[in-house]
């Protein structure tokens, strides 16, 4: 009788791992592309390149909020807890690219207009309210015990920022004079052909890295959970 | 019992709770008043340097803060007495605590301003030009909706947490920015001849959307903030 063939399993790609190889290859490709292969922009120069990474990550933060907030919304609906957490993460998340967003929009707003915050800018401002709700959210957050009352409350207060989004925009709007270099308008980009794949790649780039954290904390947090689980059972046993 | 009568019973609660203790608006008061004395010596004796806009921006600022004092009560006698329980019992929908507890909020606030507005005007603005009284009725009472209806509810979701009183300005706050400038801008134009109808009515609009949508939110989720 022979001894039992033991075939080593085979190392299996999982979703996370797939794509956050696939946000390094972006980010590689997005970098090169915009330090190297992109021209010059005709009035700002090389200073202009910031807008590659600036306009994608901000972009990318307001998609997080969304996302946190329309899984917020189907917990309320539905009363599923496990979508406590997939409205999380993208809110922590949110607020790591939002303090990006708000660092690469001090320095092109310093290169551009030679201050480092300008409250004439109705985007940088709108956005800094929206960032200070999410800051907020994460204080009510860890100030209620884990478990369904939190996972109920930070849904509530995360739907609630929804509203906060159109009322900023309107406010500092009514407040403020135009001076934002806007480049998407109803009559589509304004920008070179050779300048939108570069921002598209590096929007992809960004984005991608976003959900390969998104599935990996997703991840780290349900290990958590499990292991506080088993920890809880083991002393009850013991 | 119908909704307008659980309604009324329930403002009826807050405004006795009121009467008898004193608690909200003679607290209020005493804050604003000393809040415009603090700003008037922390000016040095000095005009504010950027006239009416910005001594109406400093007025707005003191509101929202001395709101926050009633904000921080609402609801805090139900829980501590464990009355809650008692309410949550009722058979009326249960947004009307909400509700109730808004309208009684917008009338601590209008009798903190009946004296805070006069009072704001002899401190800051008594040299300029007075101000076009229908607006500013208009635009303080857009403003303390706003104030009261979301205060209201978040006072409701900040006492889930620990140390409520500390975590309900945290939770506030970022709300109030967008509020204290369409409140600024409007309270500001009535002082302006220059002002254009148009600013006016953009500016009370924009007043108006913002308690329109959080009385939304809050109606529709309030149920989800006293479910225990």
């Amino acid at each position: 009788m022979s001894a039992p063939t033991v075939t080593p399993e085979r190392p299996r790609i999982d979703t996370p791992t797939a794509v956050t190889a696939l946000a390094c290859v972006l980010m590689a490709v997005a970098l090169w592309l915009v330090f190297f292969w992109v021209p010059n922009d005709a009035i700002d120069g090389f200073r202009q390149r910031i807008f590659y990474l600036h306009v994608p990550i901000a972009m990318t933060t307001y998609l997080l909020f969304v996302w946190g907030a329309i899984n917020a919304a189907r917990l309320l609906w539905t009363g599923d807890l496990s979508l406590d957490l997939k409205s999380y993460v993208p809110m922590h998340l949110g607020t790591v690219f939002g303090t990006l967003t708000l660092i690469t929009g001090s320095i092109w707003a310093h290169t551009s207009w030679g201050v480092w915050w300008y409250w004439g800018s109705e985007e940088l401002n709108s956005f800094l309210i929206i960032f200070l709700f999410y800051c907020a959210y994460f204080m009510l957050r860890f100030s209620i015990e884990p478990g369904e009352r939190r996972a109920r409350y930070s849904a509530v207060y995360a739907l609630l920022g929804v509203g906060l989004i159109p009322v900023s925009v309107a406010a500092v709007h009514l407040a403020q004079n135009e001076f934002h270099p806007i480049v998407f308008t109803d009559r589509g980009a304004q920008m070179a052909n050779g300048m939108l794949f570069t921002f598209l790649v590096a929007f992809a780039a960004v984005f991608t890295l976003a959900v390969s954290m998104y599935l990996v904390e997703l991840r780290g947090k349900r290990l958590d959970e499990r292991l506080a689980d088993l920890r809880r059972r083991a002393a009850g046993r013991a | 019992m119908s909704r307008g009568r659980a309604l009324r019973a329930l403002i009826r609660k807050d405004l006795v709770i009121e009467l008898r203790g004193r608690e909200v608006v003679l607290a209020m008061l005493t804050f604003v008043a000393a809040a415009f004395v603090l700003v008037r010596f922390g000016l040095g004796g000095q005009e504010v340097a950027g006239g009416t806009r910005a001594a109406t921006g400093l007025l707005w600022v003191v509101i929202v803060f001395t709101s926050l004092l009633g904000l921080v009560r609402s609801f805090a006698h139900e829980r501590e007495a464990e009355v809650w329980d008692g309410l949550l019992t009722a058979p009326v929908d249960r947004a009307l605590f909400w509700v109730a507890r808004s309208c009684a909020t917008v009338v601590f606030l209008v009798t903190m301003e009946l004296i805070a507005l006069p009072a704001f005007w002899l401190f800051f603005l008594q040299s300029g030009r007075s101000p076009s009284l229908p607006v500013l009725v208009a635009a303080v009472f857009l403003a303390d909706l706003g104030i009261a209806v979301l205060g209201s509810f978040l006072a409701g979701v900040a006492a889930a947490g620990r140390a409520s009183e500390v975590l309900l300005p945290v939770l506030f706050l970022p709300f109030a920015v967008p509020l204290v400038i369409g409140a600024v801008t409007v309270t500001a134009g009535t002082f302006s001849p220059q002002t254009s109808d148009f600013t006016t009515l953009e500016g009370l609009g924009f007043l108006g959307l913002y308690d329109t949508i959080f009385a939304l939110l809050g109606w529709a989720m309030f149920e989800y903030v006293v479910e225990d």
